[in-house]
């Protein structure tokens, strides 16, 4: 049912597919299978060949023996479910996946150096001196192999409950209703799981069920399906035994699994069930389809490359230099090992995971529930948003938005909450047209929602007629107590010949036993039957010009893309139809003609009043956001311009043409930045055109489309180097869904294929969420590389020691032990504390990043990490308090270079230090551990400029303040935890940590202000000269 | 889309790009400015460091190191050295021995007879000397009574020099150890001015093992008047005094352990330093 406008929009045309099949990717045969034409003749078929082919009978249905046999043949009569990776998989994948392989071949390196130690331990040939280099690298490569496996398998069981989480609540969407099916077997009615029923069961569906399989309706009674789960559109279609359309999808004697039967009952023979169905072929079509890496993903692949070639190029540096020095090949290829595995960030992992985590749960609290962790910084590398129309953009509501009476079109209020601007209702025909509306109406609110406000409420009946029926409600107050003053006394139906509906009311003066008669119905139906119009309250003629007037209203209201009804009334003269006249409406007795035009009143599935304001925020940051929909072009269009997809001002190629009055074709199309593509102009493009299509026009539509045409689009996208979100909700939006960088399904109105193949859900299915995606999805990306910044400046610092230790042969400063202290205590929470730093701009104001240029890290981000702020202060601080303290214990230092060999043998009681003093072993090795705890609270203290440098990255600290309440926790943390480990009482044993006196804390304070008085002045520097030198060389 | 092309087939051009002449995508010039600006970078840097470490130098005294608590109580070391605290050697082998008897007979050349007397350095050393009249004797005593170092090695006799650890201004004894707070058997070796060394084995079991053990030096200890040391730059010839320990009669072929331990008010022991005030040595000796 439908006025005004054709019944059967939006369904994919099977040809479309044939079409586009070729051109499809090499994937599995049977996945170009599924992209073919639906298989389905049985609409074509009479009843009778149908329970032939099934072997069923259309009054006794199938006998229970013929149904279990076919149970047997075909299987149960549910979706299979996409091929779930069995739970080791997915912790594996958590285990073994991207970061982690870098930890594991640390870990992996450390273990086989330990084992090559081990395995020449006792080579009589070695040297003293590399005898006890080894002892120490010996522990020190199991610890570091121990400790690394140990952050990977935590961070990676950390991982995966965090994503188990978020897929628990994803099995509550699926078991959200319980399926059953009436089936008649044998002649009887029996209630059977809707799993069991089979190809050739004769089912019946009323108001309200599910459909169980994809039926052939037999017979049916006022029957309506919504087919939304299917197509997106809630628009509900009748059905009946009759065949009306070659193509299955349009037909309308087939109704589909899942569906919803809205009203009426229906009675059909089951022609295909579970992944057979329409809708099973989509899903496994969705479930099929490859998806890349997600843009987080590669760029810590691209990081990972970085760091392995760093650390391989220092690695073999120092490998030659180790050789040129005179080390054995084994010592310097353990050396080697140990400068790779030194590289080797062991905190990040943690880091990067807890930080999207962290974002993923502010995600959820604003309703963006993410599946996968790393879909999280997706939406900030967003460039094009595809989304669908139906559900996400618009409320999914008929609303009335317009009306025409007294010559005047009136605006209605059509937002969510009712407020906006309200039209005068004192006049006249106004209180007529309601009334009209009102009567001539059969939708009616359910039982028991008097509490819910209005626009809340369900209601039983056909979208338009729950339009008319909520305005009125709002307007004129209770339609039920109007109805009950004017007793319905005839009703003719809506039918597609008429065109209209019409019904016959007493009258509410009690006084006046005149009949009125009401009837609306597809405007120039009616106003035909007219031959009056109302105008202020009084009845004027129909003459030309107020049938110009209407037809100009007509126009511009069907232009806006709504769906427009005409209302008219008359009082039947008493005479000749006196009370108790008996209205006859199947032969009819009583006027027809000659009516009373009162009004036009139009109705549109008005866009969610946030929309417009997110589009425009998407506009703004950049992101092109294309409607890809099934809906009708004018339809679409309107709710394009009314949302912001299609700005103010910019024409298509059509509006253009109109404006000129020239024909289509001599319009450039490069002159229209707006363009409206149709489902079908679709199928003829070819590639490249479809690329120019994408490329050229800023602001797009594509309406009527297949969901193997939004995959296509999307494609599309994609191969333009944009990296693609899709919005949508039903089961047509999957396939893309799936393909998309980022799908992103509806929580509340999406199917749950949708949700399975979407990435994130919007709890609330409000697109303005997705708004929220994005700006959290910058947020941390820009943090992220903070948070990177902010751990790979500790990462060289604890190299460095280690060369002098081999090149100058001094004590180390800096143990294995301590540098896990930092990596994986102090550090964690201050990088962390950095995914909580709030934005340096208005990063909603730029571009989406270029995945190609702007990469998390760069070589910018590792020259300023490794090259400046660490030499600057990590290394000189540490090695300051370090050469502190053994001068002030009595080794200067000039005595100490060379001292190495000597110092670090066991046998040695009485090493002599500058002053003629002579140490024991264990002596100075306390000497030297406090060395090393000195080195490690330096590193702490210069970790306190070293956040606050990388709490921005163009931005003054001063400009950006302190409000980080994390860090400055963070901060405190760090320097209580390095004080606990220094002067907690167990610690020597423990960590081999030693108290600090004082004074020794203050060593590294000078080299601290150093780096935050370079680092300001950097970006002072960035800050005055954009574009400049300094800005190209370090800005990260 | 083109940028992917170019980091998949392009690393090549990414060494040297000839058509916008950059090596490892950068040019000349582009080199040149970050070269330069290391340099300088990291001259600055290193001239700050510099800075810091003078001023640190300026603040330590050039005749006693700021801190002394990690230094002290004296270690107490011997020669030849052990390692793994076990000095092994077989009888029959002269070469097993050999870096036992060097090691000795190196460490004694600092203590020679013609190096002392030269230059009456030790006796006529200028004012200082007078301020610590007494104490600043010659090793030499120590030294003519031990016998030549690597002498027993060969008859079942083993050596060990035992020293007392230097420690710049640290008084050693003060005062020898009371008698009660001693072990019995160090009363008869007790004597004023002296700190007291005594070995003994350090498993029950081989008490009867370990043989006699003959102390040679100033008075089977250390003397006090040797003491404090005064640092590098006010003692720069200081010699320390020495004990040799010999192991006379030590069961061959068998691992014996024998720990050495000094008594004094100053001197401490400690759990995990097996050198403060005292060691323990392994013997294994193959016939």
């Amino acid at each position: 049912m439908g006025y005004g406008r054709s019944d059967s929009y939006r369904v994919a045309t099977t040809q479309d597919k044939d079409d586009r099949s070729p051109k499809k990717k090499k994937g599995a045969k049977d996945m170009d299978d599924l992209k073919k034409e639906v298989p389905i003749t049985e609409h074509k078929m009479s009843i009778e060949e149908v329970c032939r082919k099934y072997q069923t009978d259309i009054v006794q249905g199938l006998t229970n023996a013929k149904a279990a046999e076919y149970l047997i043949r075909d299987g149960p009569n549910a979706l299979t479910p996409p091929p779930t990776t069995p739970e080791w998989v997915k912790f594996c994948r958590q285990l073994f996946g991207g970061f982690s392989v870098l930890l594991w071949t640390g870990a992996i390196l450390c273990f086989l150096a330990y084992a090559i130690q081990a395995a020449t331990e006792d080579d009589p040939s070695r040297s003293a001196r590399s005898h006890m280099f080894d002892r120490l690298s010996l522990c020190l490569q199991l610890y570091l192999g121990i400790v690394l496996t140990a952050v990977v398998v935590i961070t990676g069981c950390f991982s995966y409950f965090q994503e188990a989480k978020s897929s628990k609540i994803m099995e509550s969407f699926k078991n959200m209703v319980p399926q059953q099916a009436l089936v008649i077997r044998e002649g009887e009615k029996v209630q059977i799981n809707a799993e069991e029923v089979v190809g050739g069961d004769l089912v019946e569906v009323k108001g309200g069920d599910r459909i169980p399989a994809d039926i052939r309706v037999v017979s049916a009674h006022g029957c309506k399906v919504d087919n939304s789960s299917l197509t997106g559109e809630s628009e509900p279609q009748s059905r009946s035994p009759d065949c009306t359309h070659d193509n299955p999808l349009e037909t309308r004697n087939i109704a589909f699994f899942s569906t919803n039967c809205v009203e009426g009952t229906a009675r059909g023979i089951v022609i295909c069930t579970g992944d057979n169905t329409v809708m099973g072929r989509i899903a496994t079509l969705t479930s099929g389809l490859e998806t890349g890496k997600t843009p987080i993903a590669k760029e810590i692949e691209h990081f990972i490359h970085i760091i392995t070639g760093v650390a391989v190029f220092l690695g073999l540096t120092f490998f030659i230099l180790a050789i040129v020095l005179g080390y054995s090949w084994l010592e310097a290829v353990i050396f080697l090992i140990g400068i790779i595995v030194a590289n080797v960030p062991e905190g990040l992992l943690a880091t990067v995971t807890v930080c999207l985590t962290l974002t993923a749960k502010r995600m959820a609290k604003k309703n963006c529930l993410v599946k996968n962790l790393e879909a999280v910084e997706t939406l900030g590398s967003t460039s094009t948003i595809c989304s669908d129309k139906t559900g996400t953009l618009t409320q999914n509501r008929m609303t009335v938005a317009h009306m025409w009476f007294d010559n005047q079109i009136h605006e209605a209020d059509t937002t969510e909450d009712q407020s906006g601007a309200s039209f005068d209702k004192s006049s006249i025909t106004w209180i007529s047209l309601a009334r009209v509306a009102a009567l001539c109406n059969r939708a009616q609110f359910k039982a028991g929602q008097d509490q819910l406000p209005i626009l809340k409420r369900d209601v039983a009946g056909d979208a338009s007629e729950s339009a008319l029926l909520k305005c009125i409600e709002l307007s004129c107050g209770s339609v039920r107590a109007m109805r009950d003053r004017n007793k319905k006394v005839a009703e003719i139906p809506f039918n597609s010949t008429n065109k209209y509906q019409l019904s016959v009311h007493e009258t509410e003066d009690l006084n006046d036993n005149r009949y009125l008669l009401v009837m609306k119905g597809a405007p120039e139906r009616v106003l035909e039957c007219c031959s009056t119009i109302l105008v202020q309250g009084k009845e004027q003629p129909l003459d030309e010009e107020l049938k110009e007037a209407f037809q100009n209203a007509y126009m511009e209201l069907g232009g806006l893309g709504e769906r427009v009804l005409g209302f008219c009334h008359v009082l039947l003269p008493e005479d000749q139809y006196p009370k108790g006249f008996a209205f006859d409406t199947d032969d009819v007795n009583f006027q027809t003609k000659d009516l009373c035009f009162v009004g036009l009143m139009s109705m549109i599935d008005p866009p969610r009043a946030a929309v417009p304001d997110a589009v425009g925020k998407c506009r703004s940051a950049g992101i092109k956001v294309i409607m890809v929909t099934g809906d009708h072009p004018i339809t679409a269009k309107a709710i394009a311009k009314g949302v912001g997809i299609i700005s103010e001002g910019n024409e298509t190629v059509e509006d253009i043409a109109a404006r000129l009055n020239i024909p289509v074709s001599q319009v450039n199309p490069r002159d229209a930045k707006a363009c409206v593509c149709h489902g079908t102009d679709l199928k003829d493009l070819s590639q490249d055109q479809m690329d120019d299509i994408l490329r050229n026009h800023t602001e797009i539509v594509f309406a009527r489309t297949s969901p193997q045409q939004k995959l296509i689009i999307v494609e599309g996208c994609q191969r333009l180097g944009a990296i693609v979100a899709v919005t949508g909700d039903g089961v047509n939006d999957s396939p893309a869904l799936k393909k998309a960088d980022i799908g992103v399904a509806m929580g509340i109105s999406g199917s749950d294929v949708s949700k399975q193949a979407a990435d994130m859900i919007l709890l609330d299915d409000n697109f303005a969420s997705i708004v929220t995606g994005v700006e959290e999805g910058r947020l941390i990306f820009d943090n992220l590389k903070k948070s990177i910044a902010y751990t790979l400046t500790s990462n060289i610092p604890e190299i460095t020691p280690f060369l002098l230790f081999i090149i100058v042969n001094i004590p180390l400063p800096l143990g294995t032990i301590t540098i896990l202290c930092i990596d994986l205590g102090t550090d964690m929470v201050p990088a962390i504390s950095l995914a909580y730093e709030a934005a340096e701009s208005d990063i909603m104001k730029r571009q989406p990043r270029n995945p190609f240029r702007d990469k998390l890290v760069n070589e910018r981000l590792i020259s300023i990490a490794y090259g400046q702020i660490v030499t600057a202060g990590f290394a000189l601080g540490g090695f300051f308090a370090y050469f502190v303290i053994l001068a002030e214990n009595g080794f200067l230092p000039t005595t100490l270079v060379g001292i190495r060999l000597n110092w670090d043998d066991r046998s040695c009681n009485d090493l002599e230090d500058t002053y003629g003093q002579q140490w024991t072993y264990e002596q100075r090795k306390i000497v030297e551990f406090t060395c090393h705890t000195a080195f490690f609270v330096s590193i702490v203290v210069v970790q306190w400029a070293d956040v606050i440098i990388c709490k921005t990255r163009r931005n003054s600290v001063f400009q950006q303040g302190m409000r980080n309440k994390i860090l400055i926790f963070g901060l405190f943390e760090e320097t209580a935890l390095a004080a606990f480990l220094s002067y907690c009482p167990g610690m020597d044993v423990a960590l081999r940590m030693y108290p600090l006196k004082p004074s020794w804390w203050f060593c590294a304070f000078p080299y601290s202000f150093l780096i935050f008085v370079y680092d300001e002045v950097r970006k002072l520097l960035i800050r005055r000269n954009p574009g400049g030198w300094v800005e190209r060389e370090t800005y990260y | 889309m083109q940028a992917n092309k170019d980091s998949d087939g392009g690393w090549r051009t990414f060494v040297w790009n000839s058509e916008k002449k950059e090596f490892l995508g950068r040019t000349g010039s582009s080199w040149l400015k970050i070269f330069l600006f290391y340099v300088i970078f990291y001259g600055c840097l290193a001239g700050i460091f510099i800075g810091t470490i003078q001023a640190l130098l300026l603040t330590l005294s050039n005749y006693k190191p700021t801190y002394q608590d990690r230094v002290a109580p004296p270690g107490l070391s011997h020669t030849p050295r052990s390692e793994k605290s076990e000095i092994a050697f077989s009888l029959s082998d002269a070469s097993s021995y050999k870096k036992y008897t060097d090691a000795m007979t190196k460490f004694l050349k600092k203590y020679d007879d013609d190096k002392q007397t030269d230059q009456m350095k030790f006796e006529d050393c200028g004012g200082k000397c007078q301020l610590m009249p007494e104490r600043f004797l010659k090793c030499r005593d120590t030294v003519s009574s031990t016998p030549l170092p690597g002498r027993g090695f060969h008859t079942r006799e083993a050596w060990l020099i035992v020293k007392l650890n230097r420690i710049v201004n640290f008084s050693e004894g003060g005062r020898p150890p009371m008698n009660n707070s001693v072990e019995e058997f160090l009363l008869p070796k007790l004597k004023p001015n002296l700190i007291p060394i005594f070995c003994k084995n350090k498993r029950e079991e081989d008490a009867d093992k370990i043989g006699e053990i003959k102390f040679f030096g100033l008075g089977e200890g250390f003397p006090l008047q040797y003491y404090p040391y005064y640092g590098k730059l006010l003692h720069p010839q200081y010699l320390q005094p020495l004990v040799a320990i010999q192991f006379n009669n030590l069961t061959l072929n068998e691992e014996l352990r024998i720990e050495c331990k000094v008594f004094g008010e100053n001197i401490g022991y400690s759990e995990k330093d097996r050198y403060q005030g005292r060691f323990d040595v392994k013997f294994n000796i193959a016939s």
